[in-house]
């Protein structure tokens, strides 16, 4: 059995992407674990990375992450 | 910078000052009408955004100056009539304080390296060096071949060789030999490397020594109280007790034991810290009371929530308004 371990959900209608962000990816920024991206221009988590650290969580300008506790 | 200004009875403006402050939110907390709001302090410590670390809704204010009076950190001021509404005796004043007494300081400059704000200037003037060594240096430039070993084994590179261009109209290496007396400390060592035996040392500073004066360090130090924030670092290093600090608030600080610090790869308490108070130690947040003014700031940059703090005196004097005793109570434990 693989389980696969989504450590952050990011609600992408809240979101709104990278351009319409008001602090402009700031959860990119935030995250030196290298788990959020920017790839032209949309936002990617890379679970493998994350380090579970809820940064992107508390500093989302739009509350678009969260944690399935 | 915010500036709200309303005319009535009385003229009144609240001024933020960002460069004072420290994104803490005491003046969120505090506010009456809930008008402040805390930027994104963490990412602005980071430099990532260049933003304000408040905002104040100028609608929504009241003017009544309370955020003025608990920012510990004078960020925030109430002008009433154009006056510093903190110099007028009914309103409250702040009795935290730092002083630096010149007689006990020796002008080391320990709190200069390690003040978080850049607020201490230390000049330290020293005696020369000439005068605490007595001897006698000589080099005899009939026998000197310019070898340039002395020069090499000098430990304070008080000799120089005056070297030149070798050409096959001139093939000298060198021209000039000579010993700076103000370097020297008649160690004895260039004599001894000599080949030649040109050079003759004789130290005298043991034998002297009732001689030599007292050395003194002269020197002044400025605190400037505009950029201090009263953190204790300078308390803290002093080797002479120089420097007196009385902080905001006196209480506790701690670090909650049932969660999960991230440490490393968080550290967001350590990044909004304004006084260096915080260091990641084993991959964990580590916080040194004695350098802490407990803002409050950390507790509510971390993710965790995992930051306490439990304020107990609030060194606030000359509160009258009952309603602002109530409401200051509030920042306590």
């Amino acid at each position: 059995m693989v389980v696969i371990i989504v450590p952050v959900i990011i609600d992408m209608e809240k979101c709104g992407q990278i351009k319409d962000c008001p602090l402009e990816g700031i959860c990119i920024k935030i995250c030196e674990q290298g788990a959020l991206e920017n790839k032209d221009g949309e936002l990617v988590l890379i679970p493998e990375n994350c380090d579970d650290c809820d940064l992107c969580i508390q500093n989302c300008p739009n509350q678009a992450i969260t944690k399935d506790e | 910078m915010v500036f709200i200004e309303r005319n009535g009875k009385e003229k009144r403006s609240l001024t933020h000052k960002n460069e004072k402050c420290v994104g803490c939110g005491i003046c969120t907390d505090i506010c009456p009408t809930d008008s402040i709001k805390l930027g994104p302090i963490l990412p602005i410590a980071r430099g990532l955004i260049e933003t304000d670390f408040i905002n104040i809704n100028k609608d929504m204010c009241c003017l009544c100056g309370l955020c003025a009076f608990s920012c510990p950190f004078g960020a925030l001021e109430l002008n009433i009539n154009d006056v510093d509404a903190k110099k007028l005796d009914n309103y409250p004043r702040w009795m935290h304080d730092a002083l630096i007494d010149e007689d006990a300081c020796i002008y080391c400059g320990r709190c200069e390296k390690v003040c978080p704000r850049d607020a201490i200037y230390v000049n330290a003037i020293m005696p020369s060096r000439a005068d605490l060594v007595i001897g006698e240096a000589e080099i005899d430039r009939d026998k000197c071949i310019y070898c340039g070993m002395c020069e090499e084994m000098c430990p304070a590179n008080a000799i120089s060789i005056n070297t030149k261009e070798v050409s096959s109209n001139s093939p000298e290496i060198a021209d000039g030999i000579s010993i700076d007396k103000s370097k020297c400390m008649y160690c004895g060592i260039c004599k001894r490397i000599c080949p030649e035996d040109a050079i003759k040392i004789i130290c005298t500073t043991c034998m002297l020594r009732d001689e030599i004066k007292e050395p003194e360090i002269e020197g002044s130090i400025v605190l400037d109280n505009e950029k201090c924030i009263n953190c204790g670092w300078c308390q803290e290093i002093c080797p002479k007790d120089a420097a007196i600090i009385t902080k905001p608030f006196d209480g506790e600080i701690f670090v909650k034991e049932d969660i999960t610090c991230k440490g490393e790869s968080c550290h967001a308490c350590a990044d909004v810290c304004p006084c260096n108070a915080i260091s990641i130690v084993e991959n964990k947040s580590y916080i040194n009371p004695k350098l802490c003014t407990l803002c409050g700031a950390c507790t509510k940059a971390c993710p965790q929530s995992g930051i306490v703090i439990k304020r107990k005196k609030m060194n606030l004097k000359n509160v009258r308004s009952k309603a602002w005793k109530t409401k200051l109570a509030n920042l306590m434990e």
